[in-house]
């Protein structure tokens, strides 16, 4: 079984002998220092360079790292493309948005629409296709900020859910022309060779919006978009305590659902049994503390029930890389009871 | 005319029932009937706000609502604080806050700030992306009883780390106390990096700041 044919698998809850290992880029960024130093490829320069960018994701597979590729390593990529400024980091420090561009929802019009033939968002499409060509069964991942995240970097967040409340009509406008942008980045990344597409949503949470808002704005739009691109494989991450919105989760469109560290595994299960659970080894612990104690968190997860096996969140740049391996290892260790 | 009761109901209602917007003709037909603006404040406003934070931790209410709720308190504190006797205002303890150098996400600070606020704290907001160097300057500055830190992103975290070496380094760790807050944030980290407090949200810190001053 190649580690695309596993993933597919697992997705599908068909028979695998053990679950795959990934992490799939973007805002669950799969990159770190070391990589960076052995294969002399670094950011922030690797951010802008797709033959840079490509050659970290094979790097780090290489290394005895995750059993996918995973593009970009930040989820900066579509704010910046309608026009809000980035700050592009340094070798430890992933880009952030240094300002917003809107100072409310009734600016949506002065956004740019996202242009795939220029900036970030082609050096990624062009990553892609070169992932594509190594053409040796690893999963490529393709990413996407959430649609509540990019109007969060576009428009202040504290200004924006005040905006969902009081100023609905525009808000639902204003995620409209976002979903847009987002579904023609997305059928890109899929034309340029992806192998799933994974939807990461740190800001558009239960935690932060509660039930009402995380349907009326997450969920909705998250669907619309996956609707729209119809990947071969749906992943979708929302980040944080999700225990007030667990009976919307099955209404995702989604294949695969990725979580926080701190939400329980059999929770998930019982709340979306038709998906696959992915997840959720903390990322503090990866970074922080030993090969074995990894190998234990990775042997948690799976005896709990996650389908795949993943960082629950964004890896720091200082993890070790024998973490990693110590990761992958202890995946290809356990054995699943229907394999 | 309504009685000084009734108003301060209405004021409290306004804020909990978020509205941001006839907060502001409540809180001037209190003035004009010639109450105490502090009283307003206090068993009016902030009494709305402590209810709305009732309201979050039985998740009733959540971030957008809590959001709404403060911008009407706010609002009813543009109109009553110019009417405020300087007497009544005594000595504040003060809180610097702000989210650490190389990150921009600014909304759990501002729960904070606001919480804070709402208790009585006088705040000296920092913003986002802040260099470390600034909470150790504004904070021998405004001689702080607290200096606040929060980030959402791990990648950013030890920075809070060097803020409370470069305080050790400078001999005046022990003026302060160190309260660190943020979704990668833990109790274990916190106690690794020698802060004085960790809270996982907004209403909490209060408490926590509450508690670490009177010790």
């Amino acid at each position: 079984m190649t580690p695309k044919e596993r993933l597919y698998a697992a997705a599908r809850h068909h028979p695998t002998e053990r679950p795959p290992c990934i992490c799939p880029g973007g805002m669950m960024n799969m990159m770190f220092r070391e990589i960076m130093e052995a294969s002399g490829w670094r950011w922030p320069e690797a951010h802008m360079d797709a033959h840079q960018m490509a050659g970290l994701a094979i790097a780090l597979n290489k290394a005895g790292g995750f059993e996918n590729y995973g593009v970009p390593f930040c989820m900066t990529v579509e704010a910046e493309a309608m026009g809000a400024e980035v700050n592009m980091g340094d070798l430890l420090a992933e880009p952030h948005i240094t300002d917003y561009l809107l100072a409310g929802v009734d600016d949506w019009t002065q956004l740019n629409s996202l242009d795939l033939n220029r900036g970030r968002v082609k050096t990624v499409l062009q990553a892609i296709a070169l992932l594509k060509q190594q053409n040796d069964g690893v999963p490529i991942i393709a990413n996407i900020t959430g649609p509540v995240s990019v109007v969060g970097s576009l428009v202040d967040i504290s200004t924006l859910l005040k905006a969902f409340r009081k100023n609905p009509k525009t808000s639902s406008i204003f995620m409209d022309s976002i979903a847009g942008n987002l579904i023609a980045y997305g059928q890109a990344q899929l034309a340029a060779g992806a192998d799933a597409v994974c939807l990461s949503e740190p800001s558009g949470t239960g935690e932060i919006l509660g039930p009402k808002f995380f349907r009326e704005y997450s969920v909705k739009y998250i669907n619309q978009i996956m609707d729209a691109l119809q990947p071969p494989l749906a992943m979708v991450h929302i980040c944080g305590n999700l225990h007030s919105v667990y009976d919307l989760l099955p209404e995702l469109h989604c294949d695969i659902f990725s979580f926080d560290s701190l939400v329980p595994i059999a929770d998930i299960k019982a709340a979306v049994p038709e998906k696959a659970v992915m997840g959720n080894v903390n990322t503090h612990a990866l970074g922080t503390s030993s090969p074995k104690k990894i190998a234990q968190l990775v042997r948690s997860c799976h005896r709990k029930g996650a389908d795949i096996i993943a960082p629950a969140c964004g890896l720091p740049t200082t993890t070790p890389l024998v973490n990693v391996q110590a990761m992958v290892a202890a995946a290809r260790d356990v054995k699943n009871i229907n394999g | 005319m309504r009685s000084q009761e009734e108003l301060l109901k209405a004021l409290s209602d306004c804020v909990v029932d978020m509205e941001d917007e006839l907060v502001g003709e409540v809180a001037q037909e209190y003035v004009t009937a010639g109450y105490p603006a502090l009283d307003g404040i206090l068993k009016g406003l902030v009494d709305g706000m402590q209810k709305a934070a009732a309201l979050y931790e039985q998740e009733e209410y959540f971030i957008p609502e809590l959001l709404v709720c403060s911008e009407a308190m706010y609002n009813g504190l543009e109109v009553l604080r110019p009417h405020l006797e300087s007497a009544g205002s005594q000595e504040k303890h003060k809180v610097v806050i702000g989210v650490v150098e190389g990150d921009t996400h600014d909304i759990g600070k501002n729960l904070v700030r606001i919480m804070l606020e709402t208790a009585g704290y006088e705040i000296y907001d920092l913003g986002r992306d802040v260099p470390l160097q600034k909470f150790v300057d504004k904070a021998k500055e405004v001689q702080a009883d607290v200096i606040a830190m929060s980030t959402l992103m791990s990648t950013t975290m030890p920075g809070m780390k060097r803020v409370i070496e470069m305080l050790e380094e400078e001999g005046i760790r022990k003026n302060y106390k160190v309260i660190i807050g943020g979704a990668p944030i833990s109790p274990a980290f916190a106690n690794k990096i020698k802060a004085d407090g960790y809270s996982a949200n907004a209403v909490e810190a209060v408490t926590l700041v509450d508690r670490l001053l009177q010790g």
